[in-house]
């Protein structure tokens, strides 16, 4: 098919360019952006290929140092020393900052960082800064990942020898409709194009399901089914997922996670060893971001040690007077961060339930991440799955942009002669999507964990006696009442003809495809004919692009309950 | 297989859809004869009219003719097909419509493929929306069967008050119904079909 000359993308900035799945010319690049480290890997013709930078890294850090006015990311940049990337001149862990408002607490344990993130706690994006000539210069995590994306880039062109557009980016399970539009202005600004934002354990189990098609060519098995769980801990975000495996296609069951990763460790460790940390950094003075670098470089350093070693000692001098000797035992940190491996726990359990398996059923249990060399997450992992062995086959490391790579290749459209991206993902939504009804409630039509493309349909009905328009208000996530999920988008339906509260039937479908382009199309159905009074309405969301509770506030102020709509039981 | 003569439409997501080729008559579902929306205008719901002739399974089938498949045709499998056939039946249509794996220029008619592949695999994998399917199967109602517009919200529900809310949820639709029909200036049901063929 010829490419068109040119389109016009949409006008919303969030949506960005229009994803499509037709065949490219040029293979897409992986691209694992992490809280704390990033990778880029790449199909070269007969394998997975991870990227090196000119200092001859396949990790690189993922931070922005805006030292001589001029801001350079860790592909290209070389620290002198940790201490430096902790001067305050540094911004790092965007993921955990990138489209969330400043009443969010991820961005409140953020602001124990060298740098500055300031909250005024109304909903809106929080204030983002790094030091410059001593001077806070702000800034926007978009921003910074988009400096660091074209650095990426640049690498992987000089690499390749050939221009980049189209990349596979991971992204973890947590993360919302409204944060993934944020990833994709990131690309925008960094050129790039986004093929498919993929869930990070969804790749791992792409991975996985490769190594499984080539054990079974290799052994002429019979191909049955294989059920894996992954589990994935990384800096800022742990994510569950359950894969059912067969012929190279890799039916994703279940997911779940949540931002909690090694940076929880990392702060719960720091506020163990200095419990007045919070108010002793409050104010980012220079000597205060000073202390709290050494704090932090020792804390990381010590938890390094304690995956191999039962105990370290710590010897700091935060040179305001404060000083930490003591020795620090493997129990200790475990017992500090109780909370976080109950947690890790839970969305183990929550996902094998979601996904309807037994833990009997599960034929291997994989993980991965940074944290996944913490003996406590092997421990967690394994007690909760019953068993004594991990998945051995893969780097914990570079999995997921491995898995993110074959995607791009297999989206990009190309085939491999020995079956080798005979590949296939199902994905499926991480999150519910519903509208507003019955009072303040969230009505789901499209659940949790559905598999896409999928398309849902419910029926509602008016509120009021002769209600001749009604607000449709969409939500997303799992909370029972709207206020506990992030606002998508709204819009408002006219002309419903006059009739008691109850008679019209109100239709909102919602149709996700398989890069997970949401879209929602809502109308008054008329009885006995096939041409509706009112044309109906269709709506790409999310189309809310920052203050979340704002304006669901504001349509609450001007229209109270009067637009409202009520769910028609109908389950038959 | 068929309801007083007529093509039922597809299950689940079947009111936002355009008309096909003029052969098939569609009415609504026999429950809810008042629900059918044909609407123009968007390419996501578009569907190719096709002259491809109706064959016994889904491997030669895309679009709309799937939705007149039974969940077993569809996957190619027998009616006494195990789990295990149902698994690998449905990962290889998975391999064959999923509209990552589309051609150019298709995905709308495999992505609807896929789902209603999808709805089959859901419904029949699970021992007790199995049963139902096979209930209603064997009544000649299956081509109206929805797994998920039945099941929405309340997963574990038990046996008796299944049979409580079918009747609250067929009562209340009664009630609505008549309702509407008020609205509507008395037409009946049979009126308003007629005037449905009319149209057509």
């Amino acid at each position: 098919m010829a490419e068109q000359a040119y389109t016009v993308a949409s006008d919303s900035e969030n949506t960005g360019e229009e994803k499509s799945s037709s065949t490219l010319p040029e293979i897409a690049i992986g691209i694992d952006i992490g809280t704390s480290q990033c990778s880029v890997a790449v199909w070269n013709g007969s394998q997975v290929e991870l990227l090196k930078n000119t200092r001859n890294q396949k990790m690189m850090r993922s931070y922005v140092t805006y030292k001589d006015d001029i801001p350079s990311g860790g592909v290209s940049n070389q620290l002198s020393n940790e201490h430096e990337m902790l001067s305050g001149a540094a911004i790092f862990n965007m993921k955990r900052l990138v489209g969330r408002v400043d009443t969010d607490p991820v961005v409140h344990a953020c602001k124990s960082l060298p740098f500055l993130v300031q909250t005024l706690d109304i909903g809106v994006r929080p204030f983002i800064a790094a030091l410059v000539n001593n001077a806070w210069r702000s800034t926007t995590p978009e921003e910074v990942m988009a400096i660091f994306l074209v650095e990426l880039r640049a690498m992987a062109e000089l690499q390749l020898k050939r221009p980049i557009r189209h990349v596979v980016l991971t992204i973890p399970v947590s993360f919302g409709r409204f944060q993934l539009t944020r990833i994709e202005r990131a690309c925008a600004m960094a050129g790039l194009h986004v093929l498919r934002l993929m869930p990070e354990p969804t790749a791992v189990a792409l991975l996985y399901a490769q190594q499984q098609q080539q054990t079974t060519h290799d052994n002429m098995g019979s191909g049955s089914e294989k059920i894996a769980l992954i589990f994935n801990m990384g800096a800022g975000y742990t994510d569950v997922a359950v894969t059912a495996t067969a012929g190279g296609v890799s039916q994703i069951r279940a997911l779940a996670g949540s931002a909690i990763g090694g940076e929880d460790l990392l702060q719960n460790m720091m506020h163990y060893l200095l419990p007045n940390a919070d108010t002793l950094f409050s104010s980012h003075s220079i000597n205060e971001i000073k202390a709290m670098g050494l704090l932090r470089v020792a804390t990381q350093d010590a938890i390094h040690k304690l995956s191999t070693q039962t105990s370290v000692p710590i010897n700091l001098d935060l040179g305001n007077g404060s000083k930490i000797n003591k020795v620090l035992h493997r129990q200790e940190f475990e017992e500090v961060n109780r909370k976080v491996f109950e947690k890790c726990e839970t969305l183990v359990t929550q996902c094998l339930h979601d996904a309807k398996v037994e833990i009997e059923d599960v034929n291997d249990v994989i993980v991965v991440g940074g944290c996944s060399y913490i003996p406590k997450v092997k421990d967690l992992v394994t007690s909760a799955c019953k068993r004594k062995e991990l998945y051995k086959g893969m780097n914990p490391l570079e999995a997921a942009v491995c898995g993110a790579a074959l995607e791009g290749a297999v989206a990009s459209g190309i085939s491999d002669p020995f079956g080798n991206l005979d590949l296939l993902t199902i994905q499926i939504a991480t999150l519910a999507i519903g509208i507003r009804a019955d009072g303040g409630n969230f009505i789901p039509i499209i659940p949790r964990n559905t598999t896409m493309p999928a398309r849902k349909e419910m029926t509602f009905t008016t509120a009021h006696d002769n209600q001749t328009e009604a607000l449709i208000v969409v939500y997303e996530g799992e909370g029972q009442k709207v206020e506990e999920n992030h606002l998508l988008g709204y819009f408002k339906i006219v002309g419903i003809p006059p009739a008691p509260k109850g008679a019209p039937e109100i239709s909102v479908c919602m149709d996700v495809d398989a890069s997970n382009v949401l879209r929602v199309f809502a109308g008054v159905v008329q009885l006995g004919s096939y041409q509706p009074a009112m044309p109906f309405m269709e709506v790409r969301m999310p189309t809310v692009d920052d203050g979340h509770g704002w304006c669901a506030e504001a349509l609450n102020r001007a229209y109270g309950s009067t637009l409202d709509l009520v769910s028609v039981q109908k389950k038959i | 297989m068929r309801c007083n003569g007529l093509a039922i439409s597809g299950g689940s997501d079947s009111r936002f859809f355009f008309p096909t080729n003029s052969s098939t008559i569609y009415t609504a579902s026999a429950r809810n004869p008042s629900s059918t929306v044909l609407f123009p205008g968007r390419p996501v719901f578009s569907t190719r009219i096709r002259a491809t002739p109706r064959a016994s399974a889904a491997a030669a089938v895309v679009g709309d003719r799937v939705a007149e498949l039974s969940f077993y045709e569809l996957l190619g499998i027998p009616e006494s097909g195990s789990l295990g056939e149902i698994k690998q039946a449905y990962k290889q249509l998975a391999r064959k419509y999923h509209p990552d794996v589309s051609p150019p220029g298709r995905v709308e008619e495999y992505t609807r493929t896929f789902i209603r592949v999808q709805e089959a695999y859901e419904t029949l994998s699970d021992p007790r929306l199995r049963a139902i399917y096979d209930r209603d199967m064997a009544k000649g109602l299956h081509l109206a069967f929805s797994a998920r517009r039945r099941y929405q919200s309340d997963e574990g529900m038990e046996e008796k008050s299944e049979w409580k809310s079918h009747w609250q949820s067929q009562l209340s639709e009664l009630k609505r119904r008549s309702v509407n029909k008020d609205s509507r200036g008395n037409m009946s049901w049979g009126a308003r079909m007629r005037r449905r063929m009319e149209d057509l």
